[in-house]
């Protein structure tokens, strides 16, 4: 995300500058908490004032925080805006599970062309499906308590390039040689309960450990640092995964739809098209390090136009 | 929903005797008796067991013990279904009491959430309620209400209150006059032999003609190998959860 942009002019932004409107999240808000790494199992991380249970956690549940939004929604005469929820005065762009698919569909060709390691999987028994990506990065193991003593201003340079350089952790690694590699997965599901893709991850070492989200959020921290002002309400659960059956950790975009709508709307009064997968992936993903090249933004239909035009409208 | 009270109380008052035995493998300091409890079909194996924890640990050493889990035949047992569920997914052939091992090493990262305090039981309970009232209101009845009424279904759950519960959970069970019924039916059919945990899809309690739907046409539409011809004992068990109450006999609504 850019900035504290409003809506309209994000939209009007071009497909390159940027891949989402955000919502300017109001002063103070804390999203996942900077002040100390949300722990395993724990919902509801860094409250604002009002938001106190951690019971709250729900998708679209803004009426449940604790603050007034500072950035006011024309009402749309769109055919495919639903009816508006009222209380939190949400309008809602309900994605059905079908133009899911073809916006995965879309989005998996696409990262096909560019080697971006997205694929879809098809369950064999209900044949719904989702998409999925695994990757390997290599991480910093802590350092070890002995080096730190006889090095204690290297290990404080190699922490510090660590957390706020991570393009220098072979570097690091390579001084202090303690790298790991790190497998990550990311799924993408549908939920008809809430018509809205929810993201799945999990992250384990090679010899099948699994990390932890404190041990998630060392590596990703640093760079969802920058964007924490301004991204919409997260929260992490771990959760069964509907599917496999395992736990996964799941991000909990909350008023998914306010935001996804503002920006489709733009999109669809520009007759422009936009993937909502790749509206909402490139948003929340980078929450837990997963990142989408830009190119992404400019994929155009191409003899499904009519469909995915019809999609939109 | 008020003439069946005497199913929901049933319901809510269900309970299973359960055996907890200590893994062989853990390590004590003198002999583990086994602890005998009533579990309530409608709560959770982790916001129950507090005396059972509490039992083992006293014939154990505090660096032996981290995360508690529980394990029924080998199959370790998932904290975040009802207890109800658990048993008939399980052990509903079984004889009574219900032999549950108790384990304090070796947490399955593979098949079990965490659940590290009180809360995250809170979480995942208040979760399940939200997301039925989103199909059966949109969502409507549940962000009406204050976080004080969020609060009293939960502590109705924890401290085993059914009026404290129904006085709040009777809201998300009604509809307006004018509907016929929810918007959607929140249900979940869990089987024990598949990989994936539960069916659960959209599913509306009256058909298009206008006549209600019966348990009977939710299974053919979701399930249809579950209603073969063939012989076979094939059962289904209505497991009455907060998230889908209704009644056993035909009706959807």
């Amino acid at each position: 995300m850019e900035g504290q942009q409003s809506p309209a002019t994000a939209a009007q932004g071009g497909p390159g500058a940027s891949l989402c409107g955000a919502i300017p999240a109001p002063a103070g808000h804390l999203a996942v908490g900077c002040t100390r790494a949300p722990c395993m199992g724990r919902a509801g991380l860094g409250a604002p004032e009002g938001h106190s249970s951690p019971g709250d956690v729900g998708f679209g549940d803004s009426s449940q925080l604790g603050f007034s939004r500072s950035t006011q929604f024309q009402p749309c005469e769109g055919a495919v805006r639903s009816v508006s929820c009222g209380m939190a005065g949400e309008e809602d762009f309900f994605l059905e599970e079908k133009r899911f698919r073809q916006f995965c569909e879309e989005f998996v060709k696409h990262s096909q062309q560019i080697g971006d390691g997205w694929e879809w999987r098809t369950s064999k028994d209900l044949g719904d499906g989702y998409l999925c990506k695994t990757h390997f990065q290599v991480r910093n193991r802590h350092i070890p308590p002995d080096l730190k003593e006889k090095n204690n201003d290297n290990a404080e340079q190699i922490l510090f390039a660590h957390v706020e350089e991570p393009s220098d952790e072979c570097q690091a690694a390579a001084v202090c040689g303690t790298e790991e590699t790190v497998r990550y997965e990311y799924h993408v599901l549908y939920s008809g309960s809430y018509q809205v893709p929810v993201l799945y991850f999990r992250a384990c070492f090679l010899d099948g450990r699994p990390l932890t989200l404190d041990e998630i959020w060392g590596s990703v921290h640093a760079s969802y640092q920058a964007r924490l002002q301004e991204g919409p309400w997260d929260t992490i659960t771990q959760q069964e995964h509907p599917i496999l059956g395992q736990p996964f950790f799941v991000l909990h975009p909350c008023r998914t739809n306010e935001f996804i709508s503002a920006v489709l709307r733009g999109s669809q009064e520009q007759h422009r098209h936009t993937n909502y997968i790749t509206l909402w992936l490139s948003t929340v993903g980078p929450v837990v390090g997963l990142n989408l090249p830009l190119s992404y933004a400019k994929v155009a239909p191409e003899q499904s136009t009519a469909v995915a035009e019809r999609a939109l409208s | 929903m008020t003439d069946d009270k005497d199913v929901l109380r049933d319901v809510w008052f269900g309970r299973i005797p359960t055996c907890f035995t200590l893994y062989q493998d853990e390590i004590t300091e003198r002999e583990a008796d086994p602890y005998y409890l009533l579990l309530p079909r409608i709560s959770y194996l982790t916001l129950v067991t507090d005396k059972v924890k509490k039992h083992f640990q006293k014939v154990m050493r505090q660096e032996e013990v981290s995360e508690i889990w529980f394990e029924y035949e080998g199959t370790p047992l998932k904290w975040h279904y009802p207890i109800g569920l658990l048993f008939d997914l399980h052990a509903s052939n079984t004889a009574l009491p219900w032999s549950i091992t108790v384990h304090f090493k070796n947490f399955p990262e593979k098949d079990l959430l965490h659940c590290h305090s009180k809360d995250v039981i809170e979480a995942h309970f208040m979760a399940c309620i939200k997301e039925a009232d989103a199909l059966k209101h949109k969502s409507q009845v549940i962000n009406e209400m204050q976080k004080k009424d969020h609060k009293q279904l939960w502590m109705g759950l924890q401290n085993d209150k059914f009026e404290q519960f129904w006085a709040i959970n009777r809201k998300l069970m009604e509809y307006p006059p004018e509907d016929n019924g929810f918007r959607y039916i929140p249900f979940r059919i869990y089987q024990a032999t598949t990989e994936r945990p539960f069916i659960q899809k959209l599913f509306r309690p009256i058909a298009s003609g206008g006549q209600l739907h019966t348990l009977g046409d939710l299974l053919k539409d979701v399930c249809p190998s579950a209603i073969t011809t063939e012989g076979g004992d094939r059962r289904f068990l209505t497991h009455c959860t907060r998230c889908s109450v209704f009644p056993q006999n035909l009706s959807l609504r």
